[in-house]
């Protein structure tokens, strides 16, 4: 059996060899149409195929140098020089801002990841209210945009509308830096027996033009509180003008455009802060955003 | 917060007013800064007097910060001024507990130090 296959080798051998041949001379002929790669002159005089006149290989791989002097001081420094010290420091400099950069952009990404929770959203969910135009609002119309969704009452001592003036100064700035659709900022009440439409738009237009004052019934109230993982204690039922406070949680929820809770943003942080956070955050987002 | 009915003596400002669609107006950001004027002119009264809780020595602030008392209850809900009584309390507590705090060496939370699970642990009340 083998010897059948070393026949049929030596059969196959001629047919092999003339293909080979062939090719030697189709690569000859094109490594000569193209321009050598180990020459520093351009060949002028005719040659011969198959035979290339070797040619001055003392002038390859070694530098010439224009002048004495600049062979010296070449020998002199070496390697370095102040240009190469220069690229060195300039790498430097630029590796570690972009690492810090990294690190920053890493940890506000973990931030806004585990806050996502894993199927259900941590906080954040259904809900259905009255926008302050007598509107309905779902958490649908929360997506698209970065949100800044504020809990309160408009009949708050001094919390409230504190940290409105808050939103409002964190509103103009993310408008500076990201252009005026980005964020939209929602007020939504926790005392619906008082804060009717009409009340919260009238309250709210003190503080920013663009926040969305949201109400609805007692029980629609209690379910978005719910969903946002927010305190109160409105009693269910008040009598008509009957003075009272409601207590609740104090935080400034960001929410992302697919309608996930991203970072909450407390009492302790200034307006500045509070903004870079934001700001950062939607820096951050590669998805869709409605910029409208 | 507020479940403290108003006695009768007591001036107050006008109750809130009631909006067409059934609710009822807060007071605006005028109205909040004369309630903000007239509680700071009655704690100053009641610093002077070193007077903390105010709904506690009720007879004692009454005496001796009468008109600012009223100055304060009518530019204030009365939900509001207690309310605004009560923080004042809490803040100066507070104030007390940080104070004992630094005095003890305890480090903020901030400062990432030696013991600061124990600053953790006081500061968590």
């Amino acid at each position: 059996m083998s010897a059948s296959f070393t026949r049929g080798l030596r059969l196959a051998e001629p047919s092999i060899c003339r293909q080979c041949a062939t090719l030697q001379s189709r690569r000859t002929f094109a490594s000569l149409s193209q321009t050598p790669k180990h020459q520093t002159k351009p060949r002028t005089t005719t040659q011969t195929l198959g035979a290339p006149v070797p040619s001055n290989i003392t002038s390859l791989g070694r530098r010439t140098y224009k002048t004495v002097e600049e062979a010296k001081s070449r020998a002199k420094s070496g390697p370095f020089s102040w240009q190469a010290g220069l690229l060195f420091l300039l790498a430097g400099a630029g590796l570690t801002f972009y690492f810090r950069y990294e690190k920053a952009r890493m940890a506000r990404a973990r931030v806004a990841e585990a806050n996502k929770g894993i199927g259900r959203p941590l906080v954040g969910g259904p809900f259905r209210l009255t926008d302050h135009n007598g509107k309905e609002f779902t958490q649908e119309d929360l997506k698209g945009k970065y949100s800044l969704v504020y809990f309160g009452f408009t009949h708050c001592p001094d919390i409230c509308p504190e940290e409105l003036d808050k939103m409002a100064g964190m509103m103009e700035q993310v408008k500076e830096k990201h252009g005026a659709g980005v964020l939209r900022s929602v007020f939504i009440s926790c005392d619906p027996a008082r804060d009717t439409p009409e009340v919260i738009r009238r309250y709210l237009a003190e503080f920013h033009e663009d926040i969305l004052g949201m109400t609805g019934s007692w029980q629609e109230v209690k379910d978005v509180c719910k969903a946002y993982r927010v305190y109160f204690s409105t009693p269910p039922d008040v009598q008509p003008g009957q003075d009272y406070l409601v207590d609740h949680s104090i935080y400034f929820y960001l929410m992302d455009p697919e309608g996930d809770f991203v970072e909450a943003i407390g009492r302790n942080f200034t307006v500045d802060a509070a903004s870079k956070v934001i700001n950062d955050h939607i820096a951050d987002w590669r998805g869709k955003i409605d910029r409208s | 917060m507020g479940w403290f009915g108003t006695s009768n003596s007591q001036p107050s400002p006008p109750p809130p007013a009631p909006s067409q669609d059934g609710g009822f107006i807060a007071p605006d950001r005028s109205a909040r800064a004369q309630c903000w004027d007239g509680r700071d002119s009655f704690f100053k009264c009641l610093d002077r007097n070193n007077i903390i809780d105010s709904v506690r020595e009720d007879e004692k602030a009454k005496k001796l910060c009468a008109p600012e008392l009223r100055e304060f209850e009518s530019a204030c809900a009365s939900s509001w001024v207690t309310y605004f009584k009560k923080r004042r309390v809490m803040e100066y507590q507070r104030d007390q507990t940080l104070k004992k705090l630094n005095a003890e060496g305890a480090t903020s939370m901030d400062s990432s130090s030696a013991g600061g699970a124990g600053a953790a642990a006081l500061s968590g009340k």
